[in-house]
């Protein structure tokens, strides 16, 4: 095998279907999650919660049959730096000290050598408060009566303004307005939270734990314990699923277990069970959008005036970068000359609301698709024009400018996209077969579409100011290995990047290692967030790998041909010269990247992947149960770097969606979550996902990892409204919001039923 | 309040084990804490999503719903029991085989129950069709895959393991 | 894992003699557990209050299932894994088998007992309601003896059965004489498998020239505990089933369950498709108990049901002038009896919209008008025509003036909604009509929308009535 040998799209190993890096560990048994994991004489931690909303301490007293010697107690005041965790602002307190925000809030952590002692001893820890008014939605945030957080219980605020809406409505022949909701969903990771904490006054704390983003804990780590970065180690176990879950709460928890273990010279471990985990944890933003469309007399887009709103939760967390791809997708794959789009986040006493695959993007595009069918519904236009027509109409184009006057630069096959999906799904012969089968039958079957684009990487300027740093480097014993702080949590990251590495490098998959990801010993190229990995880390470590095989060149003799042993040979020479053969690269941003955050315009993402997404779905009038019968996803993500890995990720994303618009509601009372139980949070079971079939068009982007865009994220997008669409096809009623449960279909579409049906004995 | 402790005997992955311990500690924990048998996982604790499934004289059980007294001189198989002599050179069992090639695992936390739910529907329905596929699986619950791939990687590995069965066998 | 094992005793002792002399030694100090399934959640939550435990997990009294002549004795012991596996089970008893592979996962069924379910005594129990559709007894045993009941007298409030505190559920008894009834079972869950009931209904019924004779109705879901729905039974026994007793079985049906509202669904929810369940039990009773040829046909309901497709498709039309209607109704022959055409012509009505309404109203000659329908018009409007005629003959006789404030009227409405007024004019006059229409002018569109579209499905009731009268 030669070093030279493959071009950037003539590739051996990149594209093939190589088999996932840490495959076998997983299945047979090996592969290490926290839980899986003890120290010597490691002790058990837990966590006292509020159980109000939102109201001061007052006391805090402990049950006396309880043998509290035995138990190590940590408050606020045992926290040697500052008590709040480290995220965009620092609101939100490791441990409510004086008054806690929302129900479920850390308050005081016990541990214990024997974990079954625990249950009673924080059953036996009694907290008195006085309670405050407390605020559960976004109405009431946004109303002002009571204060919450800060002035005016605004967490954040975007304008995105273009062209003159004001004057578009003058000149519409249609205006369309709607207003779409959606809940809060829980990632439901099949592995809860988890971590083991050691601390020693040498060494400082180490933690080992399910995470998606060692250095976002680090950053935490350093400031509550006020300790420098040497004495923080952080190291990423086997992560069982994340979806985002696991960006942000981990600071949360390794802090807790961090002064367990402090406290108690012991190592301690913390693992939520799954009632916890649901009960305290993050969960999807819950958003409320409206819709203001002027059209033209073609059905063309005139102007957007659009109204987001999402409930933040009672800190502000990760809400103001949630809302800002919220705001950047909003908008749609469309033309429009003339938009407002105004989004807050609000305040509220709920748990915290997270990142979580697709962040902020699933609500603003099941708002904008949705809408796109109620504006061809509300139409008419001569002749008729259909949900599909109306979107090839609108669609941008290359050389077309978006919401944010981006340039389309790269090439947009929307069209071709559309095209596929309505052949694969055979979608206008299915229509026009239902709309006559559904008036004889109590099934009522129905097609949805929706299309979409996502952004890849960090939000405009993000990518520069995160300026990561990843690379390779060469041990004695002949291993390439990987150096990033990107972690696996089941998307391929080990994968990819050694595929990269080792299709740069022109060795054999097996040639190349990841570097266990463990702050001591990785570089930060940033968090494994935001669909980024293959593209932009992908693509310095491509970088990075290429940069090594210059300087081998250079000065280590090494041919422009070469063999691996040659490879290898070269390197022992480096050694020998330099000491270790390692090679790291900073990000650098594709030329013509500008991005201007104050009035939000320029380039959002450095790449967009592209989607049409199709549905079939049955209702079911007898049950008013809704199904997915059949669903189609076709994109253009850039280079498919591992097939069955991507195609893997798109079924799970969609899967997940169908969740989301279907199934999964998060029962919300007092600001409590009553259903924190995997028994009634119902996600969809293995018979409950449908046939999914993934289509793949590749058109390689030039500045990403061997032509990689995003592509994780994505498949959360399209679904929720392709479904609710679907289901207005089968039952000609608009759903505006979801979680679309059977009993939310019962409230409207019984209402339509039959007048006899409708009988129901009267009380006396 | 604090019980007798039973010794227990009972065969794991064909070896005889004897552990002492709570009767109603769950057979979960005496897995993975007293033989250290961590592949098998816990979830949710409440028998909703199978990733802590064993079998258990040949039937598939959610070994948190277990208590241990009543696995008392049962033959138990865990994932780790799917290839016994991998370490000293041996094949990995058909169906990891094909979750490996096929994609039927990422994160991997469902991975070991959901095998053990594979193993015992191939071995119930050596050809299982789409439906027996499903209803096998469906009480192992997986976040990470939409299932499509652990579907794929089912038929791979009944097509492998069982090529000579006759047709009209299912 | 919330609860502590050391706080909890458990033995096994193997043999049922052994575990009745523990309970009548102790009553209530011991509690059974078998397959765990419900127990051990309990546990895990921290909710476990039972402190001893006594262990029936494959006690062999309790696992059997024995076909006898008359009956088919399951012990309580028997996990619904071989419930699902058995074949007399499957063969004389599909209800309880299909029950049984519904019960949660794999997993679950080869631990959940069938005595658990029971004794457990969960308003959603699965099978429960199958149990009850075939007339199961249950027989308990204690030291003291053994004694037998029906199962509907098993559960006696929510959670509470008539177990005493010394005794065990031994064996459930289910009658072999269900060959020639048909039978219905439909498990209503938020998702396709392990789904806890929303509701669920079981039927048993037997059908003789097309009069119900038998019938055994139980649900789950609907109440506290798993009930037989005597009411709904005796308001459809001794009947035919017609459009009628459908209707009337609902009204017996929502008077007398009382499902609640819960973390897993509302009671109003539970209502709704608890008589959409028994409407569709009804149904298939219908279709499979009366031949389509049955000597009481209609003439031309028979004519009708037989004719050729443009033929049938005219004759609609000439009810109703929308077309998508016409297929549909056409598309649903063979029809058994004018309550049933009159009922799927009104289900489908109900699935139109806006243009297929407005589509049927433009059919209508504007109320006042005398629109001689042409010569060569299609029969449908012929026919259409001759029946306008007749319904508006309350506007023949108007005066002038009235007609004039008329026609100005639907000039007025037309501009204001885009469509014709239409009105049942059957039986009315033309100043009640005149009245009508300036009551709906202040209407808004949609809800005119809604009224016309009513009147229409009015309209088109009397003429299907007169098409079958002719
Ligand atoms: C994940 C999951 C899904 C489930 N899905 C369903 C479902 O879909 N439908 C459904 O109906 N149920 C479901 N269940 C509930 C449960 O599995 C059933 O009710 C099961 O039949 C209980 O039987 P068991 O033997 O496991 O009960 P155990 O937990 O052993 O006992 C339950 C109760 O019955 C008593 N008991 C048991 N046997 C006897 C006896 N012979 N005499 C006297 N008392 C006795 C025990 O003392 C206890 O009070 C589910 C449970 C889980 C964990
Ligand atoms: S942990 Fe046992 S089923 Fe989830
Ligand atoms: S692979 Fe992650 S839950 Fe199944």
């Amino acid at each position: 095998m030669s070093t030279a040998a493959t071009t950037r799209s003539q590739t051996r190993i990149v594209g093939a279907p190589v088999p996932r890096k840490e495959g076998i560990d997983k299945l047979v048994g090996r592969a290490q999650y926290v839980d899986d994991l003890t120290r010597e004489g490691m002790f058990y931690g837990a966590t006292v919660r509020s159980t109000i909303p939102r109201g001061l301490i007052r006391s805090i007293a402990f049950d006396p049959h309880i043998a509290w010697c035995d138990f190590t107690i940590v408050t606020a005041k045992d926290i040697p730096g500052k008590n709040h965790i480290q995220l965009i602002v620092a609101d939100q307190p490791c441990l409510a000290e004086t008054q806690v925000n929302h129900c479920d809030e850390p308050i005081l952590l016990l541990a214990h050598p024997d974990k079954h002692k625990l249950l009673a001893a924080v059953a036996a820890v009694h907290i008195e408060y006085d309670p405050l008014p407390a605020v559960f939605s976004i109405e009431e945030s946004e109303s002002q009566k009571e204060i919450i957080l800060g002035e005016d219980n605004l967490i954040k605020s975007f304008l995105l303004e273009k062209g003159d809406v004001d004057s578009a409505w003058a000149r519409a022949a249609h205006i369309v307005e709607g207003e779409y909701r959606t809940g809060p969903q829980e990632h439901l990771y099949i592995e809860n939270n988890g971590m083991i904490a050691e601390w020693s006054a040498e060494d400082g704390i180490t933690v080992w734990g399910s995470l998606q983003c060692p250095y976002y804990v680090h950053k935490t780590l350093r400031a509550v314990f006020d300790l420098p970065d040497e004495k923080v180690r952080v190291i990423q176990t086997e992560t069982g699923g994340a979806f985002g879950g696991k960006e942000d709460y981990p600071s949360v928890l390794a802090s807790h277990a961090g002064l367990l273990a402090m406290k108690s010279g012991h190592a301690v471990k913390m693992v939520y069970d799954r009632m916890e985990d649901l009960a305290a944890t993050t969960k999807r933003h819950p958003s409320r959008i409206r819709h203001r469309t002027a059209l033209d007399a073609d059905g063309k887009l005139l102007a957007m005036e659009i109204d987001l709103a999402t409930d933040g939760g009672a800190y502000s967390t990760l809400s103001a970068t949630v809302l800002s791809r919220a705001t950047l997708h909003a908008c749609g794959p469309y033309v429009c000359p003339n938009i407002r789009l105004r989004s807050r986040a609000w305040a509220t006493n709920h748990v915290p609301y997270g990142a979580f695959r697709g962040f902020g993007a699933p609500q603003a595009i099941f708002a904008m698709e949705r809408h796109m069918d109620a504006i061809a519904a509300a139409l008419h236009i001569d002749p008729p024009i259909d949900p599909v027509e109306l979107r090839r109409r609108n669609f941008l184009h290359q050389g077309d400018r978006n919401a944010t006057d981006q340039l389309m630069r790269e090439p947009v096959i929307l069209d071709q996209l559309l095209d596929r999906a309505l052949a694969e799904s055979d979608y206008h012969a299915k229509r026009a077969r239902y709309a006559r089968e559904n008036l004889a039958s109590p099934v009522k079957r129905g097609m949805g579409i929706a299309a979409f684009y996502h952004g890849s990487g960090f939000t405009g300027s993000g990518e520069l100011y995160l300026n990561s740093l990843a690379g390779v480097d060469v041990t004695p014993d002949e291993k390439v290995r990987v150096l990033v702080s990107n972690t696996e949590f089941g998307q391929g990251t080990n994968t990819i990047l050694t595929q990269i590495a080792a299709e740069a490098l022109g060795l054999e998959f097996s040639d190349v290692t990841m570097v266990p990801p463990d702050t001591a010993h990785i570089p930060n190229s940033g968090p494994t967030v935001a669909s980024r990995t293959g593209m932009v880390v992908g693509r310095i470590i491509e970088r990075a790998c290429l940069q090594l095989l210059a300087l081998l060149r250079e000065s280590a003799g090494l041919q422009e041909k070469s063999t691996r042993e040659q490879f290898f040979a070269a390197c022992r020479r480096f050694r020998a010269a330099h000491g270790k053969v390692e090679s790291l690269c900073y990000y650098e941003a594709p030329p013509g990247i500008h991005w201007d955050d104050a009035t939000y315009h320029g380039e959002a993402y450095g790449a967009y992947a592209w989607a049409v997404y199709v549905a079939q779905v049955a209702v079911d009038t007898v049950t008013y149960s809704a199904e997915v019968e059949d669903f189609w996803a076709v994109q253009e993500v850039g280079r498919v770097l591992h097939p069955v890995l991507a195609t893997g990720q798109i079924e799970g994303g969609v899967a997940q969606a169908i969740g989301y618009a279907l199934y999964e509601k998060v029962v919300l009372e007092n600001g409590r979550m009553a259903n924190n139980q995997m028994t009634n949070y119902i996600m969809p079971t293995a018979e409950d996902v449908p046939p999914i079939h993934v289509v793949f068009e590749e058109i390689p982007f030039r500045y990403g990892g061997y032509g990689a865009k995003g592509i994780g994220e994505l498949p959360h997008d399209g679904p929720a409204p392709a479904i609710l669409n679907a289901i207005r096809d089968a039952t000609g009623v608009p759903f505006n919001a979801i979680p679309l449960l059977p009993e939310d279909l019962f409230a409207t579409l019984a209402a339509r039923e039959h007048p006899e049906n409708l009988w129901e004995p009267v009380a006396s | 309040m604090s019980t007798r402790w039973d010794s227990i005997r009972f065969t794991v992955n064909g070896q005889p084990r004897t552990v002492h311990a709570p009767p109603m500690k769950r057979l979960l924990d005496v897995l993975r804490e007293d033989l250290h048998l961590t592949g098998t996982k816990e979830g949710c604790g409440e028998g909703e999503c199978g990733s802590c499934s064993v079998r258990m004289n040949g039937e598939l059980v959610n070994s948190c719903l277990v208590p241990v007294l009543q696995a008392e001189g049962a033959q138990i198989q865990t994932v780790e029991g799917l290839a016994p002599d991998l370490d000293s050179g041996g094949a990995l069992h058909p169906l990891q085989e094909a979750f490996l090639h096929c994609g039927g695992a990422q994160c991997g936390i469902c991975t070991p129950g959901m095998l053990m739910a594979a193993a015992q529907l191939i071995e119930r329905h050596p050809h299982p069709s789409q439906a027996e596929i499903r209803e096998g699986l469906a009480g192992n619950l997986c976040r990470c895959t939409g299932f499509a791939r652990i579907f794929a990687s089912v038929v791979a590995a009944a097509t492998h393991a069982a090529p000579e069965q006759e047709p009209d066998a299912r | 894992m919330r609860g502590d094992p050391e706080a909890h005793e458990l033995i096994a002792p193997g043999n049922l003699a052994a575990v009745l002399q523990l309970l009548a030694a102790e009553p209530g100090a011991w509690t059974p557990i078998a397959g765990g399934t419900e127990l051990m959640v309990a546990h895990a939550a921290g909710r476990l209050t039972a402190r001893k435990l006594v262990s029936l997990w494959e006690i062999p009294d309790l696992r059997f299932i024995r076909v006898d002549e008359g009956t088919i004795a399951i012990g309580a012991g028997v996990p619904f894994i071989d419930l699902r596996r058995n074949a007399a089970i499957a063969a004389q008893l599909p209800l309880l088998a299909r029950a049984a592979s519904w019960l949660g996962s794999i997993a679950n069924q080869s631990r959940a007992t069938l005595g658990g379910n029971l004794v457990n005594g969960s308003p959603a129990a699965d099978s429960s309601p199958a149990l009850l559709a075939y007339d199961a007894q249950v027989e308990l045993i204690s030291a003291r003896g053994r004694r037998t009941l029906p199962y509907e007298k098993f559960h006696t409030g929510y959670k509470r059965t008539a177990l005493a505190p010394d005794e065990l559920l031994l064996a459930v008894h289910l009658p072999r004489r269900f060959a020639r009834h048909r039978q219905y079972l439909r498990k209503v869950g938020t998702r396709r498998a392990m789904a806890i009931a929303k509701v669920a209904l079981a039927g048993t019924a037997l059908v003789e020239e097309n009069v119900v004779r038998e019938l055994r109705l139980g649900a789950a879901s609907v109440a506290p505990y798993p009930t037989r729905l005597y009411r709904t039974e005796e308001a459809i026994l001794g009947n035919s089933i017609t459009e009628e007793t459908i209707r009337t079985a609902r009204r017996a049906l929502l008077a007398e369950i009382a499902p609640i509202d819960d973390i897993r669904s509302v009671a109003e929810y539970r209502r709704r498709v608890a008589a959409n369940l028994v409407e569709e039990f009804l149904r298939e009773l219908m279709h499979s108990a009366a031949p389509v040829d049955a000597p009481l046909m209609n003439a031309a309901l028979a004519a009708w049901n037989s004719a050729d497709e443009s033929t049938a498709l005219t004759q609609m039309l000439a009810c109703c002038g929308a077309r998508r209607w016409a297929s549909a109704m056409v598309a649903m022959r063979p029809v058994q009896d004018q309550e049933a055409l009159l009922a799927v012509a009104d289900r489908i009505w109900a699935a139109m919209e806006e243009p297929d309404w407005r589509e049927a109203f433009a059919c209508h000659p504007r109320i006042g008008e005398r629109k001689a329908a042409h010569a060569s018009a299609p029969p449908s409007a012929q026919k259409s025509a001759q029946w306008s005629r007749q319904e508006q003959s309350g506007a023949a006789q108007a005066e002038a003036r009235v007609l004039e404030e008329l026609a100005r009227g639907n000039a007025q409405y037309e501009e204001r909604f885009g469509f014709t007024y239409i009105v049942c004019a059957t039986g009315k006059s033309a100043e009640e009509m005149l009245d009508l229409l300036n009551r709906r002018l202040g209407s808004d569109r949609a809800t005119e929308l809604r009224e016309a579209a009513e009147q229409q499905r009015q309209i088109t009731e009397i003429r299907l009535r007169k098409w079958m009268a002719a």
